[in-house]
């Protein structure tokens, strides 16, 4: 048996798999943010009331989490000093000098995690290629250490210049600190991202030091916890690339777990695509306050080496602070069931970025909210039920929600209730079509040929207009968008990506030298894996940025597994042409190429995850689709422009091989499925719905 | 397609056309090939109605190339009669006076053509690291400034005319960048283009008239109502700009006229053209004082023909912001970049807390290097860097940044890997910003070795363009200035106006210009003070003789 457990800002959501029988067990219980292994503790024992014995069942817990990523955006994390090369203190406060909002001369910044008068500097100097040119001043290095423990610092970052070429000097002064400061813990940018740009590095370095002594005790708490619940398996973590670690490796480096809530999603995906064989899925993750949403290309999303944490204004590129580790590409906007509605001063109707999130929530909620949201335009559109929100749970104030938009955008606006409500859910569908448009073709995608996962408690309510707008041919759902994404945790394989930079011509490259580079990374990944409790033989994939000299981005190239000194330039310069011809439309053969970083993914083959049945509907009794028809209610349809009349569905009542033609709605606990008029949803053998256009 | 559009329709089509130019945006920094376009994103991509009118330009253009642009292509599209267009043709021009202001800025531009009619244009103007020339600030025409495209067509209906990449290609130092990101424009250009016909077909449009008319007076009305909140005025400023040594000091006069919803700026009175690069274009004087009134009136307001309809501005022909060809132009802004500050002067009395005093990277400071290494021949590297920003009514100023232009630094790492400089120090300068109740940001200090060693056999050149080495970026308020920039070779002040050049083992110190500070010092809270001294921002001799604070060790 395997747990998956998923610790948010609010809630922590817990999904058992049943390896033998297939079967699935979910639970979801406020996050207990002082302590957050408690909820855990809940969870477990929730469970164990249908699984007796449970703990002692467990061969593995597998768990994401957003509190990494909370603490750094709440400056929760350990006092921190940093430790640069002579002449370069002020690289971190520098960042790279772009201001992000070109015309506000007022736009507010990230401090800082490191304030000024704790980086301190060091008399050494590494060349570009890696030679010395001054060495480390040992003495003078141990007087500064020192120094920085009377002002009684946690955790210590350390980033020279041109280290990934040459470790030497940030290896000595690791171990300077070790021995002056036990107890201190310490991030050396070698180990953590060996890969050229300082500034990068050193935020990346920072930001490793600063949330590690604060995951490294939650992660202790959490093991000591289960232990106690008779729990003797192995407890992994997700990383933010997709692969899951252990709690060894997640606390030696937690920069690489800030986004593994959101990656849990995504990973389903990639199972998904890979078993339904659809070799272009969207995965469309809809919540309260944001929209994450990746493209995966025959069953892998892609993953990229960089990202920002805490953007300061709204969702504006360049105004947070940046990571640079490998992340799942997710792309975040602004556009969730909390995003707020309201009149522009330019008389024109916004929605989002900003949020009324869960508290106080959509003014339907009945929770003080007082703007317009998105879920309450959903609820006069009829998609949602005013009575089955939640199961029931919660019901939601319909008049309250139709004054305020009558009020407060469709007066403003000059235009009827019906076009101020529908313009809400169709205006969020277009930021979020515009948006996945630029994210899937610049991948190299295509919209109209990919399939729409949606997962999210709101996800399910658009994916048929997102996929209206992108011409996308088909949604699927799996059942209970909840435990869909949580699947991630059961399919994501024991992986992980290395990285040095080692910027050198094509034409001059010692190929030898390279291998051997490669066959370090491999080692550092098997220690890695093998420290994981990883038996049996790893996989290593192997790939490069490569560039056109002089141009600014790299270009990341598969590199065959064979030994490296044995391969030839042409064959490597044809890669790189046929790669870069098909991302950009054309190449250069003429202009040369250089490679800037070499990476490494080792992983183990993922334990294959067998998805439960449904029981097909005549074993089941012969129930029919109108057994599972709970009844109808008009909605909006903008194919007729119009509300009309959609058939309600009990998810929980169909069975494989039904179908449900639009109009439709198709209601579960946390979600509400809806089918336009020019649609068709069917029920698959795992309990999937595939909405089909009809054409 | 007759109906005008409902408020909700207007928003949807509106951000389709702002991603659409994103997208095209995106690709350009994609494929572009000069270091200098990546990082400081120097480029702007932008389209028009077929009038000319500008529609949208990407959300992270620079304020120079954006304002210049809205004016330039409209200029342009007036100029081509009708019939000159062919749907898959190509425009390139470098033209300053037609453009923004330099050579080194190049516009690829095309008409889009959907159902066989015009519907509007695509352009994008891309700073190059090299147009030939001699790169130096003391030129005195634009002849030795390097090569001048005039309009002309590099594609004809999707033919090339490979004639006009030759020459190109034969009177710059890098070709192959040059001609590489000549084709990340064509590239952009075209992504631009596919999108708007798509969004024409899949809306039922004809063309973008009736959207072009309602987003340029929607966002029309929505700066003039900012504007007209204003009290009537003349409001007078007037800018001082050093020269190099030896010349007198360039005087920009300007009057700003606020009357009802209307911005009008008179740079009467300012100086006569000078016989060196600084002088400035009419539409590159106009991007800056727009930049000036829209960050101060309307900073979110998306960029279009009617965000800039207010304002109107008037510079004299023949003077020094609005030179006649052939003037020499390269380092335009040295003078351009403090059109910003002069109308915040202008209008600080009357609107303390929208404007901020003077900044170190007013203007921008740009260097080249360029040389030859024995083993791997030529190479050239153009680096751009601000200073620290000037202080507000509520706030320190922000940090180092090139203000009121925009751009990123060049890592330490990769200039090291890609030259043989060295870089010993990048750092801040303590007690540099200017001194006030808020502080101007501190200004940077770079030191740069050209170390001697076997590879390095032959100097190196080096052209700067930058300023503030004699006169201080301004305080507001009773803020005192920040400190001067510094140009030292071997420890020695040099001759930033002219090409330095660099033997073996010689070091360059840059240090850029601190920010002006806001208020009077004394009036500066006691707990900020002494975050500044602890972090070292403030040194105890600064404490005490910028703030008369006495503080212990």
């Amino acid at each position: 048996m395997r747990l998956g457990c998923d610790i948010g800002g609010t809630f922590t959501d817990f999904v058992l798999l049943d390896d033998e029988t297939g079967e699935i067990y979910v639970y979801k219980c406020l996050t207990t943010p002082g302590d957050p292994s408690e909820a855990v503790e809940e969870g477990v024992s929730a469970l164990r009331l249908k699984i007796p014995n449970l703990p002692a069942k467990l061969e593995e817990v597998i768990h994401g989490t957003t509190l990494v990523i909370n603490a750094i955006i709440e400056r929760k994390g350990a006092k921190t000093a940093l430790l640069t090369t002579a002449g370069f203190r002020d690289v971190l406060e520098f960042g790279r000098e772009i201001r992000y909002a070109p015309y506000d001369i007022f736009a507010d910044f990230p401090e800082p995690l490191v304030p000024r008068q704790h980086r301190l500097e060091v008399e050494e100097r590494v060349r570009a290629d890696g030679s010395i040119l001054r060495r480390m001043d040992e003495g003078e290095a141990r007087r500064t250490v020192r120094s920085l423990g009377e002002s009684g610092i946690e955790s210590i970052a350390v980033c020279l210049l041109n280290s990934f070429e040459n470790p030497v000097h940030e290896l000595a002064l690791q171990e300077i600190i070790q021995e002056e400061l036990p107890g201190v813990s310490v991030s050396i940018s070698y180990e953590v991202l060996p890969q050229i740009r300082e500034y990068e590095r050193t935020s990346t370095t920072v930001t490793n030091a600063y949330v590690k002594p604060l995951v490294d005790r939650y992660l202790r708490r959490l093991s000591d916890r289960l232990a106690c619940l008779g729990f003797s398996g192995r407890l992994f973590i997700m990383l933010s690339s997709g692969g899951i670690t252990s709690v060894e490796t997640a606390a030696e480096f937690p920069v690489r777990i800030i986004e593994s809530g959101p990656t849990a999603a995504v990973i389903a995906g990639e199972y998904f695509s890979r078993l339904f064989e659809l070799p272009e899925m969207f995965c469309f993750d809809m919540g309260g306050t944001t929209a994450k949403s990746c493209l995966i290309q025959n069953g892998i999303a892609g993953i990229v080496p960089t990202f920002e944490v805490g953007r300061t204004k709204r969702f504006m590129k360049g105004s947070g602070l940046t990571i640079q580790v490998p992340v799942i590409d997710l792309m975040e906007i602004g556009a969730g069931g909390g995003s707020i509605a309201r009149v522009s001063k330019m008389g024109t109707l916004q929605v989002g970025p900003e949020s009324a999130g869960a508290d106080p929530g959509p003014i339907c909620y009945g929770r003080g909210g007082s703007l317009p949201t998105v879920t309450d335009a959903d609820l006069l559109l009829g998609y949602l039920d005013a009575d089955y929100f939640l199961g029931g749970t919660m019901p939601l104030n319909r008049d309250a929600a139709a004054a305020a938009i009558e009020m407060q955008i469709a007066g403003p606006l000059g235009v009827s209730a019906l076009q101020a409500v529908w313009g809400i859910h169709d205006l969020v569908n277009e930021t979020m079509a515009a948006a996945a448009k630029t994210h899937i073709a610049e991948r190299g995608g295509n919209p109209r040929v990919v399939t729409i996962s949606a997962f999210g408690g709101a996800g399910p309510v658009h994916a048929y207009g997102l996929a209206r707008k992108l011409g996308a041919p088909r949604v699927i759902v799996p059942p209970n968008a909840g435990v869909g994404s949580a699947l991630g945790f059961f399919t994501a394989p024991r992986a992980f990506d290395l990285v040095r930079s080692h910027k050198v011509a094509l034409e001059r490259a010692d190929f030898r030298e390279i291998e051997h580079l490669y066959r370090e990374l491999e080692a550092e990944g098997e220690r890695t894996l093998r420290k994981a409790g990883a038996a049996g033989p790893i996989l290593y994939s192997r790939s490069v940025d490569a560039r056109f000299i002089g141009q600014g981005s790299e270009t990341l190239l598969n590199v065959p597994r064979e030994d490296f000194s044995t391969l030839q330039t042409s064959d490597l310069r044809r890669s790189f042409d046929e790669t870069y011809e098909r991302l950009y439309g054309r190449t250069y053969p003429e202009s040369p190429v250089e490679f800037v970083n070499f990476r490494v993914r080792a992983s183990l083959p993922v334990n294959l995850l067998e998805l439960p049945r449904m029981e097909s509907p005549r074993e089941a009794l012969g129930a029919g689709e109108s057994d599972a028809v709970k009844g109808e209610r008009l909605a909006y349809a903008d194919t007729d422009q119009a509300f009309i009349p959609f058939t309600v569905y009990d998810r929980y009542r169909l069975r494989p091989g039904m179908s449900c033609p639009g109009p439709a709605i198709i209601e579960e606990r946390e979600s509400t499925v809806v089918i336009g008029p020019d649609a068709v949803a069917a029920v698959d053998a795992y309990g999937f719905l595939w909405i089909e256009f009809n054409k | 397609m007759t109906a005008k559009f409902d408020p909700i329709t207007l928003e949807i089509l509106w951000r389709r056309l702002i991603s659409i130019v994103d997208e095209a945006d995106a690709a350009v920094s994609r494929t572009a090939f000069s270091s200098l376009l990546r990082d400081a994103h120097d480029y702007t991509c932008m389209f028009t109605d077929r009038r000319g009118r500008e529609l949208v330009q990407g959300t992270f253009a620079t304020p120079g190339q954006s304002g210049a642009m809205a004016l330039g292509i409209r200029a342009l599209v007036e100029r081509l009669p009708g019939e000159s267009c062919n749907e898959g043709d190509v425009f390139i021009t470098n033209d300053p006076w037609a453009l923004a202001g330099h050579l080194n800025d190049i516009c690829v531009f095309s008409p889009i053509f959907f159902k066989g009619q015009l519907v509007g244009f695509t352009a994008c103007v891309l700073h190059h690291s090299d147009i030939g020339g001699r790169v130096a600030s003391d030129n005195h025409d634009v002849f030795e400034e390097g090569l001048f495209i005039p309009l002309v067509k590099l594609y004809e209906r999707g033919r090339l005319n490979e004639a006009v990449l030759e020459m190109i290609r034969w009177n710059v130092r890098t070709p192959e960048n040059v001609t590489g990101d000549i084709r990340s424009q064509i590239a952009a250009n075209h992504v631009c283009s596919e999108q708007v016909k798509k969004m024409l077909e899949e809306h039922n449009l004809e063309n973008l008239d009736d959207l072009s008319d309602e987003i340029i007076a929607r966002s029309e009305r929505s700066i003039r109502s900012a504007i007209a909140e204003v009290s009537d005025g003349l409001y007078l400023a007037e800018g001082v700009i050093e020269q190099m040594e030896g010349r007198d000091d360039v005087i920009v006069k300007a009057a700003v006229e606020v009357r009802g919803s209307e911005i009008l700026v008179d740079l009467a009175g300012s100086s006569p053209q000078v016989d060196w690069g600084g002088n400035v274009v009419l539409n590159f004087t106009y991007a800056y004082v727009h930049m000036a009134i829209k960050s101060i009136f309307d900073p979110d307001l998306p960029n279009n023909a009617g965000s800039a309809a207010p304002l109107s501005l008037h510079a004299p022909e023949g003077t020094v912001v609005n030179c006649r060809f052939p003037a020499a132009v390269a380092a335009r802004m040295q003078i351009g970049h403090f059109l910003t500050e002069i109308i915040y002067r202008a209008l600080a009395d009357v609107l303390p807390n929208r404007v901020i005093a003077g900044s170190g990277g007013t203007p921008a400071t740009m260097t080249v290097f360029y040389g030859e290494r024995a083993s791997s021949g030529p190479w050239h590297s153009v680096l751009i860097r601000g200073g620290g920003m000037g202080a507000g009514s509520a706030r320190d100023g922000a940090g180092c940044f090139i203000f009121p232009a925009n751009g990123a630094n060049t890592p330490v790492e990769i200039l090291e890997s890609d030259t043989p400089l060295m870089i010993e120090a990048r750092e801040l300068i303590p007690d540099s910003g200017g001194a006030g109740q808020f502080r101007g940001a501190l200004g940077r200090r770079e030191v740069i070795r050209y170390p001697a060693n076997i590879e390095n056999d032959s100097p190196v050149n080096l052209g700067i363009q930058s300023g503030r080495f004699r006169r201080a970026p301004e305080g507001l308020f009773g803020g005192k200035p920040g400190r001067c920039a510094q140009f030292l070779v071997n420890g020695i002040p040099g001759n930033p106006y002219t090409l330095t050049r660099l033997k073996p083992g010689d070091v360059v110190t840059l240090d850029a210009a601190g920010g002006g500070g806001y208020g009077q010092p004394e009036s500066r809270d006691w707990k900020a003070l002494e975050d500044d001294l602890e972090a070292g921002k403030v040194t105890p001799a600064g404490a005490k003789k910028h703030y008369g604070k006495e503080v212990g060790n």
